[in-house]
């Protein structure tokens, strides 16, 4: 019992770091409908800079974070204005905007490996192998610090959407453009606003990432598949149903791993996917998507 | 000029069924090796071009669909000894069948979710062939090389390909010019008001899906032969997939010819870009950034572009 618990907790801090990774994505859908499969490349540059910052620096990647997410900011300010402007304009979901961000994900995942090379890396600071011990329950140090600061930050950007006013256009633009629109929202500037926003994030979730999984530039394409999955089974441009998703597949992955094997983990993402297209394509808090 | 717009892809034809006579003279078997695989990626982008061009369903993972092709020959070739060649229809038809079952799971959504999905398939088809232990999990199957001499041992395949591109081809007009393809556009416009008009939107669907899988799945049993060593990893990854979108949408899709123009350009580009930079991640780069490009300012492709200012070349207009 102490055992299958140990699993489940272990999942759950996992689960907490996807659900940072999923809430940018499903943010920027919502908003926009973009789909961004270049999401999981911005995480990717976020890790990069984490990594550099320690390694040239000494910067603890807990520490790094708010760089992380001005380099990500600052970057998808530049890819939206160089590439998504014309096409955010129309609040239609069109797949040629799905394949500009492919490509987009595509031009710099060819930078990085161009820089980087396919060299595994993770950042190790000194608490990366550290673990601490409730009863029989041991919980690993970087596991539990990029949960709960994965936690803190969904929270903050809950209350930053619930209470803020600017959290309040970005909800009324994702509920519907026109009327945001006839109130005197100025949509364009909540949709550059909140692609920022959901690449910061995906920074935050990349320095974070940097020291519990190694990575290397062709790992996006995996975490597109996973990160999607927790967004098509939450329910596209729900962030509540985005967290719910990544921690339910992510204990379950976790606990899949233990018992079948480690590779088999990631198969629950996938297959849930198929699953939940099968059954409920809308997904578990989402309306359905024409 | 109507009499133009058959002679020159004719004369093409006749070229590419004559050009393997070279090989008697001398040792062209680069050049061989580009046209077959030119032909292959034609078969590729012709059937992603039914359902995604025609049917407007994008999706990112139809190199599924050539590794169950090139692995139902591959296993039959290493453990019945049964050469691919005679398993091109069996290959073809057990990626249809997968592509079927397939089809009724993702086509029930579209969009953005489509292409999910299909990305998907991919990862966990990569999951089960790496663990797969009959059919060699991660480390793959080894084929039996030919035994023609060198000069000609290309040749099989270079038929094979160009019979299966002219399958691929024609299929893709026949569509474009069929009732069945024009119910596949409809659908692809708006699949309520298809179905209100009778059609059944479901079935042809995944029919299209079926068949696009069908041909992609001959030509991997051919393209196994070929390499003769087949890998998950060289078949399940995203980059083949991206190739062709890319392809299609470079050249015009939903249009017969654009596939092939497009084939023949990037093929081209990559040849140009091997030659100078050699093979480097700089490749990703120059792909993504051309798909980039095309999308942002010639959404209809070369060929789409051209027709739209009424200067596309008579021997392109297949519709």
């Amino acid at each position: 019992m102490i055992y299958i618990l140990q699993i489940i907790i272990l999942g759950l801090c996992l689960g907490l770091v996807y659900a940072l990774m999923a809430t940018g994505l499903t943010l920027i859908f919502g908003v926009m409908r973009i789909v961004n499969l270049a999401h999981p490349i911005f995480i990717l540059c976020g890790a990069y800079v984490a990594y550099w910052l320690f390694v040239l620096y000494g910067l603890d990647p807990i520490l790094a974070i708010p760089i992380a997410a001005i380099v990500c900011g600052v970057l998808g300010a530049i890819v939206y204005k160089l590439v998504f402007e014309k096409d955010a304009g129309s609040q239609k979901y069109s797949e040629m905007t799905v394949l500009l961000t492919f490509g987009t994900a595509m031009i710099l995942d060819g930078t990085l490996s161009f820089f980087f090379k396919n060299t595994q890396r993770v950042t190790s600071p000194s608490y990366a192998t550290d673990a601490f011990f409730i009863g029989d329950i041991f919980l690993p140090t970087a596991q539990l610090y990029s949960g709960l600061v994965s936690l803190s930050l969904i929270v903050a950007l809950a209350l930053f959407l619930k209470f803020s006013t600017l959290g309040v256009a970005i909800r009324a633009t994702s509920l519907s453009r026109v009327n945001a629109e006839l109130v005197g929202i100025n949509v364009k500037f909540v949709c550059l606003f909140s692609f920022i926003l959901g690449c910061a994030l995906a920074g935050c979730a990349g320095s974070l990432v940097s020291f519990v999984f190694s990575f290397f530039p062709a790992k996006h394409f995996e975490w597109i598949a996973v990160l999607m999955s927790l967004v098509v089974l939450g329910g596209m441009g729900s962030i509540l149903g985005a967290v719910t998703a990544a921690i339910l597949l992510s204990v379950l992955a976790s606990l899949v791993g233990t018992f079948l094997a480690p590779s088999w983990s990631t198969m629950v993402f996938f297959l849930a996917l198929f699953v939940i297209l099968l059954i409920r394509p809308q997904g578990m808090f989402g309306k359905y998507l024409s | 000029m109507t009499n133009s717009k058959y002679l020159v892809p004719l004369l093409a034809l006749l070229m590419l069924t004559m050009f393997p006579l070279v090989q008697f003279f001398s040792n062209q078997n680069y050049i061989i090796h580009l046209l077959l695989y030119a032909f292959f990626y034609i078969i590729m982008t012709s059937s992603w071009n039914i359902i995604g061009g025609y049917g407007g369903f994008i999706s990112i993972g139809h190199n599924a669909f050539l590794c169950v092709g090139a692995y139902v020959a591959g296993y039959a070739a290493v453990r019945y000894g049964i050469s691919p060649f005679y398993l091109i229809g069996l290959s073809g038809l057990v990626a249809g069948i997968f592509g079927f079952i397939v089809g009724l799971i993702t086509l029930r959504v579209k969009g953005p979710s489509f292409i999910i999905s299909s990305i998907a398939l991919i990862m966990i088809m990569r999951i089960v062939f790496d663990h797969w232990d009959l059919v060699g999990g991660a480390s793959g199957i080894t084929l039996p090389f030919n035994s023609l001499p060198v000069q000609w041992s290309k040749l099989p395949h270079y038929y094979s390909f160009l019979f299966l591109a002219l399958a691929a081809i024609y299929l893709n007009w026949y569509v474009r010019h069929s009732k069945f393809g024009l119910a596949l556009r409809a659908v692809s416009h708006d699949e309520t008001r298809s179905a209100v008009a009778g059609i059944n939107v479901k079935m042809i669907k995944v029919t299209a899906f079926a068949l696009s899988a069908f041909l992609i799945g001959s030509a991997g049993a051919v393209w196994a032969d070929y390499l003769t060593y087949i890998r998950p990893n060289m078949f399940l990854v995203i980059l083949i997939a991206a190739n062709i979108v890319l392809m299609v949408i470079l050249g015009g899709k939903g249009t017969v010819t654009g596939p092939i123009v497009g084939t023949v350009i990037f093929i081209l580009f990559n040849e140009i870009i091997l030659t100078f930079f050699g093979a480097t991640e700089l490749n990703i780069l120059l792909t993504g950034l051309l798909l980039v490009i095309t999308l942002l300012y010639f959404p209809d492709g070369i060929v789409g572009s051209l027709k739209n200012k009424n200067i596309l070349p008579k021997f392109l207009d297949w519709g």
